[in-house]
């Protein structure tokens, strides 16, 4: 029962309310991400849970006990942080017992624990250098045998790859996947990087501007984006979204826009709307590409032609915004040359309130 | 290559100077090579003069008259015409009871100067650091640096009116217990403490400086990452602060042991006495009364020489010492 639950949790800097009020309960074994864009309180909240940053106002509970007032170290929380913070005047070794040390374990155990951290980690090569003489992939999975060697309940990482290379990256994050599988601790990772959050979470939690956006599983945000916010957020090259007007057609609501019309999904909430104010969002995976004389055809001005091997992006233009396309090549190359615009299944158009910016309710996606 | 060549190269290259050096470097002497550098640095050797103008006016021209250590140096006959002497003035300086008497003054003083005065501005900075509340810490921080601007003739004025066995607070202090008056100025065995105490006094604080900016420099994420591990206030200045000024602390140990035998020649003038010479007299009075007072300036020389020599040794090794077992070291 090594859950997290967080309960209006707030942060404030004096007059300054960064974090406003957020719930999440984050179950034993699960793993979390925190995404959202640069300064939208992230650091902070995970911060909050490792008792380093005071809780304003709230509820913090781990384990069924309530600790926002319990020191960290009391807290058996382990945190992995972005530049490794690691001593540079200890070697590997001494870095990994740091934590057991300070709890004045047994020498034994304390032998045993970094030998078999540094058998999981692939360290053992390297105990007995200093952090200075590690490259970066290395020194990131360092910090992470600090954090495991106690073995807490949960464990806490803030953005722990952003300053390694692309490649590197795709390493570490496989595994620190298959390091969460292993040892299936409670997990809460922060990251700006919609992949590390896509391939990582059990459930991601989306935050702007201290806000919670949207909590799901990853393909359920990818899907079924509670607003525009997420589905512009998630997702690569993003959703492309644009303004449109309802109106009635024959077979259900019709959206108009620039003297072209597209077909949507029957809605409840769409029924008689004639003249609401949409936006329209489309993913880049979901269109077929269309050359001229296809039917129901939105037209596009096509910019450019991205051919990438098996996938082509095209970058193309509706109304003066850009609009991108992703599609297959194999046995498409014709139409691509000859792309004028693209079709579209219409339960695949996710239509959001153009005011509030939330999807419009009745829309779902099955994975 | 002819010289036709050449000069084509040359103007051939003009328009792009970084690229001509570069390219040239090889092909010339090391003269050319040298101009060549000055030409293109020059404005970091007109910043450097000063220093350098001023290390020769008043360090290398008087190494000049240095040689009258080994000479019988008469004011009328000048330094180059006074005759030779050899090692006439070490043998007499060895054979001098004050000189001994000097040198073991200024190895004990200088020796408890280390062992109580080093550390202080370390444990001074790691307290600083512990303090959380910024108004007390700065004004704490104020009131320690202080000492250090106030003139030693001042200063020196402030401890011999504190240890005045009539109304000094000391005295004042040890009568409310009951205890007689003591002389302090005028005995011996407290001339050592007190001229080590106050040189802390005055110096401990503003010396504290160099180490609290290298444990500004230590990341904040090391302690973070500490506390959630578990480490208290006091581990964490053991294990980490600490360690992480150690670099510092070496090289501030090495410049200390280099101005071992530099013992503050103006305060022990100041606060010394003939009552006291007995622990208080140091190498640098002695070639202060020798030489200044008792006009035997070759003779003083020779005892300077001497202390030079020493405190050349000393940094040498120490600074040795430390690159090989720490792999820190000032050079
Ligand atoms: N001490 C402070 N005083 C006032 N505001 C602060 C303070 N520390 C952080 N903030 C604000 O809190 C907000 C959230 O910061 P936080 O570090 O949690 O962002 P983040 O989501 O982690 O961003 P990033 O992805 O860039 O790391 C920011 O807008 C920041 O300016
Ligand atoms: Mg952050």
């Amino acid at each position: 029962m090594s859950g997290v639950n967080l309960e209006g949790i707030v942060k404030a800097y004096g007059p300054i309310q960064v974090v406003h009020g957020i719930d999440l309960e984050v179950k034993e074994k699960e793993f979390v991400v925190l995404v959202g864009p640069s300064g939208c309180g992230k650091s902070t909240t995970l911060r909050m849970i490792a008792g380093l940053e005071e809780i304003s106002d709230g509820a913090l509970t781990i384990d069924g006990r309530m600790v926002n007032r319990v020191a960290p170290k009391d807290r058996d929380v382990a945190m992995v942080f972005q530049n490794y913070a690691l001593y540079p005047h200890l070697n590997v070794a001494d870095n990994i017992a740091f934590g057991l040390r300070i709890r004045k374990e047994s020498k034994e155990h304390i032998a045993e624990s970094v030998e078999e951290v540094g058998n999981i980690l692939g360290l053992t090569p390297y105990l007995e250098r200093r952090p200075a003489d590690l490259s970066g992939g290395q020194r990131q999975r360092v910090a992470m045998g600090r954090a495991i060697v106690r073995r807490p309940k949960v464990f806490l990482f803030d953005e722990p790859l952003s300053n390694l290379d692309a490649k590197l990256r795709t390493q570490m994050r496989a595994e620190i996947k298959r390091l969460h599988k292993r040892l299936g601790a409670t997990s809460i990772y922060v990251t700006h990087d919609q992949i590390e959050a896509m391939t990582l979470a059990d459930r991601i939690v989306v935050m702007s501007d201290g806000r919670i956006e949207q909590i799901g599983s990853p393909m359920e945000l990818f899907l079924n984006p509670a607003n525009t916010f997420v589905a512009g957020f998630l997702g690569s090259p993003p959703m492309n979204m644009f303004d449109a007007t309802i109106t009635a057609g024959e077979q259900g609501p019709v959206a108009e826009f620039d003297g072209q019309r597209i077909q949507l999904q029957k809605l409840e909430s769409l029924a008689n709307s004639e003249g609401r104010k949409v936006k329209l969002g489309i993913r880049p995976e979901f269109v077929s590409v269309a050359d001229q004389d296809a039917p129901n055809l939105v037209k596009l001005d096509v910019d450019l032609i991205e051919t990438l091997g098996s996938e082509a992006l095209i970058h193309a233009h509706l109304m003066g915004d850009p609009f991108v396309i992703r599609t297959n090549t194999v046995g498409q190359m014709n139409i691509l040359n000859g792309i004028s615009g693209f079709t579209i299944e219409p339960h695949l158009i996710k239509v959001f309130d153009a005011e509030t910016g939330q999807a419009l309710p009745g829309q779902v996606l099955e994975q | 290559m002819t010289m036709e060549n050449e000069a084509g190269a040359e103007a051939a290259n003009r328009p792009a100077p970084a690229d001509r050096t570069a390219r040239n470097y090889g092909d010339l002497s090391r003269v050319e090579r040298i101009i060549e550098h000055l030409k293109r640095e020059w404005q970091l050797y007109v910043l450097l003069l000063p220093t350098i103008v001023w290390l020769l006016v008043f360090l290398y021209k008087p190494m000049y008259g240095l040689q009258i250590a080994f000479k019988d140096y008469s004011v009328f006959r000048g330094v180059a015409g006074s005759p030779w002497a050899g090692l006439e003035h070490f043998y007499t300086l060895f054979g001098n009871d004050q000189f001994l008497r000097a040198l073991k003054n200024t190895v004990i003083i200088s020796f408890y100067g280390l062992i109580f005065g080093f550390p202080m501005p370390i444990i001074l900075a790691l307290m600083f650091n512990e303090i959380l509340n910024q108004m007390f810490k700065k004004t704490a921080q104020t009131i320690v640096y202080l000492p250090h601007f106030i003139s030693s003739v001042i200063i020196a004025g402030i401890v011999m009116t504190a240890f005045s066995p009539s109304a000094g607070i000391v005295n004042t202090v040890m009568g409310w217990f009951g205890v007689d008056p003591v002389y302090f100025l005028t005995k011996p065995e407290w001339f050592r403490p007190i001229f080590v105490g106050t040189g802390i006094w005055q110096e401990a604080g503003f010396q504290s400086i160099v180490y609290l900016a290298a444990i500004a420099g230590v990341s904040p994420t090391l302690y973070e990452s500490a506390v959630v591990d578990g480490a208290s206030r006091w581990q964490m200045m053991w294990k980490i602060t600490l360690p992480s000024i150690l670099p510092t602390i070496i090289i501030m140990l090495i410049i200390r042991i280099g101005n071992m035998l530099e013992v503050s020649f103006e305060m022990i003038i100041l606060l010394y006495q003939p009552a006291t010479y007995q622990t208080a007299d140091v190498v640098n009075t002695f070639i202060y009364r020798q030489g200044i007072q008792g006009g035997q300036y070759d003779f003083a020389a020779a005892a300077g020489l001497f202390n030079a020599v020493v405190a050349f040794v000393l940094v040498m090794t120490a600074n040795t010492i430390s690159k090989r077992y720490s792999r820190t070291s000032l050079w």
